[in-house]
């Protein structure tokens, strides 16, 4: 295998940066580098770049410009909405309700908030991986904070009933805020916050082609989230810290291309995922996870019975094919996923799952190639 | 050939995938990742630490070949950890990392290879496989000073047809030359000693707390008289002179410890010599030999020359031609006829009683 022939299908892990984006970076760099807080002309032209791609930005998700900040990533959005309300609370009962199959990002916030003493509930999912909405509803009392539920699994692509959850929530307490993860959904579908009644989301950019390290935190009017970085007034003094301007006009140049060719994008991928699972299904015996229930197109969660999925992986990257596990960890020995824990895997099968996600660089032909890498692998090791 | 190489992070393991890729070798590294704190952070001492792991990856980077860090954390704990704290429990001294090497490290790595399709597995220890005739055959490392053979006496010759020890015939400091040579930054890496799941902590702490029931009680001499107190059989092991009630002139140590009874037998240091003493569970490379045999009691100490007689249920016993110091129950006895490796066994617990078999 030459290595310019790796086939690369772990795109919800990161996709690679689109060419628009690159040059978006590097103009903005070239033309704007200045400090967008500074009072010249040189500093105007990198507001000047902030705000458009502010305004475009919002534009695609149906939101007013000033409910977008740029932060960091994904992570820093889901860590300030999550912990920030909880930072000098006056109700000591406050209350966090969120769900066992949150990203790690969500996990580890809630799981600071309830060694401050508050009270977290962790909603599970059904066999099939998605949220019940009666199960989120159990939870919500007048102490309820934040709900955090995301929009789409990262690990399985199944897509959580968030309109229906968001309605019948605020029907128990009107005041809370409702916060959704949505950097793997937003790859592959379009979203218009205010219509799922989601009051916050976290965003990340190299999810959809943007450069990695600069992400959106949404945060709908109507709520009060306090800062989480304290210095400097920018981001409508909402976020501290001079503003990675090259960073957002990639990201917003990346968005743009993305939310323009959705359509046609989807169905490309789609039509590569669905080749790709019956060529696996009619050699293997696999399971696909959210076969019955909607699902992102770029992703598929594979069950290969009696293997394990550490060694098939290894197969794999050696054959020339790069998927992952779901979730990595720091030292790359990974762990059971909880997601697929909480969709109550049995035990003999939670150690061999294998997700394959595509992305808007896949070629045409690729899901084939990958099917027949995974068969020859799965079949070389017996 | 494709080669599955186990990489510690450390100079010998580094060289030995420097070596076989030189060779023209298709090598892939692995990591075994074995033990995990509670937050799932690996340990900071021992053969394979987050930095060592690292280290690792550094060096497979610089040699331009796959590599992979995969967990075996499961079994480690349930095979080596929980024996370690049983086997301290019942008043022995373990050896975790002979226990790895039989239960985890060879087994795992040897399926792993299979799967993968690989020709062969390797590792950095020092010992050399000699092909006789039909049959493979285990020695001790050319350079004696760092001999590992007895880590190792559990593999037989239908697994030493599938792994390679390209360290068998070279010196530790031809070792870190040929790595400075190959610009692998492990060369002057310092090698590890401590357990790894213990680290740099005492290992009776690890135990005390793993250990719920309290095994404390009464040290006695041999007379049966009582000296005093003691806070848990696991504290001791035969052979120790540390934690016994001084005052008695000549010093004391440890002879024997009772588990049932929770008592620590004293005694001076002639009552510790033996001259007979069994192996259990134990495993051959090939046929058994018994001519001309010698014994090593512990890692790298001085082979002893023995005689044995096979027993029943993987048992055997040995009678040494001359009385020592310090054969302790619960470290392995590994045969040798030379430098050829013939098998070995786990130490019993009762040193000079007739074993009931």
């Amino acid at each position: 295998m030459k290595k310019n022939d790796y086939l690369y299908l772990d795109h919800a892990a990161s996709t690679p940066m689109r060419e628009v984006a690159f040059e978006a970076y590097k103009k903005t760099e070239s033309v704007a580098f200045a400090n967008s807080s500074g009072g010249h002309e040189l500093s105007r032209r990198a507001k000047n770049i902030l705000e458009d791609s502010r305004d475009q930005i919002a534009d695609h998700f149906g939101a007013a410009p000033k409910e977008i900040t740029f932060t960091s990533g994904g992570t820093e959005a889901d860590n300030w909405i999550i912990k920030m309300p909880f930072i000098n609370n006056q109700n000591k009962n406050a209350e966090l309700v969120t769900s066992a199959i949150e990203h790690e990002a969500v996990l580890g916030s809630a799981e600071w908030v309830e060694s401050l003493g508050y009270k977290v509930h962790l909603t599970g999912c059904n066999n099939l991986g998605v949220i019940q909405t009666e199960d989120v509803l159990k939870n919500i009392n007048s102490n309820t904070e934040i709900v955090s539920i995301m929009l789409a699994n990262n690990e399985t692509g199944v897509i959580q009933p968030i309109k229906e959850i968001s309605q019948s929530i605020k029907n128990l307490n009107y005041d809370l805020i409702f916060h959704s993860d949505v950097v793997q959904a937003v790859a592959t579908t379009k979203i218009d916050f205010h219509n799922l009644g989601i009051q916050s989301a976290a965003i990340s950019g190299h999810k959809i082609g943007g450069p990695k390290g600069i992400g959106i935190m949404f945060l709908s009017s109507e709520a009060k989230i306090p800062s989480f970085l304290h210095g400097g007034k920018q981001e409508l003094e909402r976020r501290a810290g001079t503003v990675n301007v090259s960073g957002v006009a990639s990201l917003s140049a990346a968005l743009g291309e993305q939310q323009q060719n959705m359509e046609i994008q989807n169905q490309k991928i789609q039509k590569e995922r669905c080749e790709f699972e019956d060529l696996i299904k009619s050699k293997l015996d696999v399971m696909v996870i959210g076969e019955t229930v909607s699902r992102l197109d770029h992703i598929s969660n594979i069950q290969f019975k009696g293997i394990h999925s550490e060694t098939l992986m290894v197969a794999l990257d050696l054959h020339g094919l790069g998927v992952s596990r779901g979730s990595a960890c720091a030292s790359g020995a990974q762990k059971p996923s909880h997601v697929l824990q909480a969709m109550n895997i049995s035990s003999d099968y939670i150690n061999s799952h294998l997700r394959f996600s595509f992305g808007w660089s896949t070629q045409v032909g690729d899901g084939i190639k990958a099917a027949n890498i995974v068969i020859s692998s799965i079949q070389g090791m017996r | 050939m494709r080669v599955l190489v186990a990489m510690s992070g450390g100079v010998d393991s580094s060289v030995v995938a420097g070596l076989l890729k030189s060779q023209g070798h298709e090598v892939i590294g692995v990591t075994m990742k074995l033990w995990e704190g509670p937050n799932g952070e690996m340990p900071e001492t021992g053969c394979c630490t987050a930095s060592d792991s690292e280290d690792a990856r550094k060096v497979a980077a610089k040699l331009d070949i796959p590599y992979y860090v995969l967990d075996y954390t499961e079994s480690f704990s349930e095979k080596v950890v929980d024996n370690f704290i049983d086997m301290y429990a019942q008043g022995l001294t373990p050896n975790p990392c002979v226990e790895c090497n039989r239960s985890v490290k060879f087994d795992h790595f040897m399926k792993q290879a299979k799967k993968l399709n690989c020709d062969k597995v390797a590792t950095g220890h020092y010992a050399k496989i000699i092909k006789n005739n039909e049959n493979y055959e285990l020695h001790k490392a050319d350079y004696l000073e760092k001999d590992q053979s007895y880590v190792l006496h559990m593999l037989n010759s239908a697994t030493l047809e599938n792994v390679i020890f390209p360290l068998g015939t070279i010196s530790k400091p031809e070792v870190r030359q040929i790595a400075a040579d190959l610009g692998l930054k492990t060369a002057f890496k310092k090698d590890s000693q401590d357990i790894c799941f213990v680290g740099k902590k005492n290992y009776r702490d690890f135990v005390d707390k793993r250990i719920d029931i309290s095994t404390s009680g009464e040290i006695v001499d041999n007379n049966g008289q009582s000296m005093g107190r003691h806070e848990g059989v696991h504290e001791f092991t035969v052979g120790q002179r540390k934690g016994i009630p001084g005052g008695q002139g000549a010093p004391k140590y440890v002879t024997k410890i009772d588990v049932q009874n929770k008592k620590v037998y004293v005694g001076n240091r002639k009552e510790l010599l033996t001259s007979v003493f069994y192996l259990e569970d134990t495993s051959f490379v090939n046929t058994v030999e018994t001519e001309k045999l010698s014994i090593q009691t512990r890692y790298n100490s001085e082979n002893l020359p023995c005689e044995i007689e096979i027993l029943e249920n993987n048992k055997l016993k040995v009678t040494l031609l001359e009385p020592t110091l310090g054969v302790a129950p619960g470290q392995f006895g590994v045969l040798y006829i030379g430098t050829k490796l013939i098998g070995g066994g786990r130490i019993t617990a009762n040193l000079n009683e007739k074993l009931s078999v």
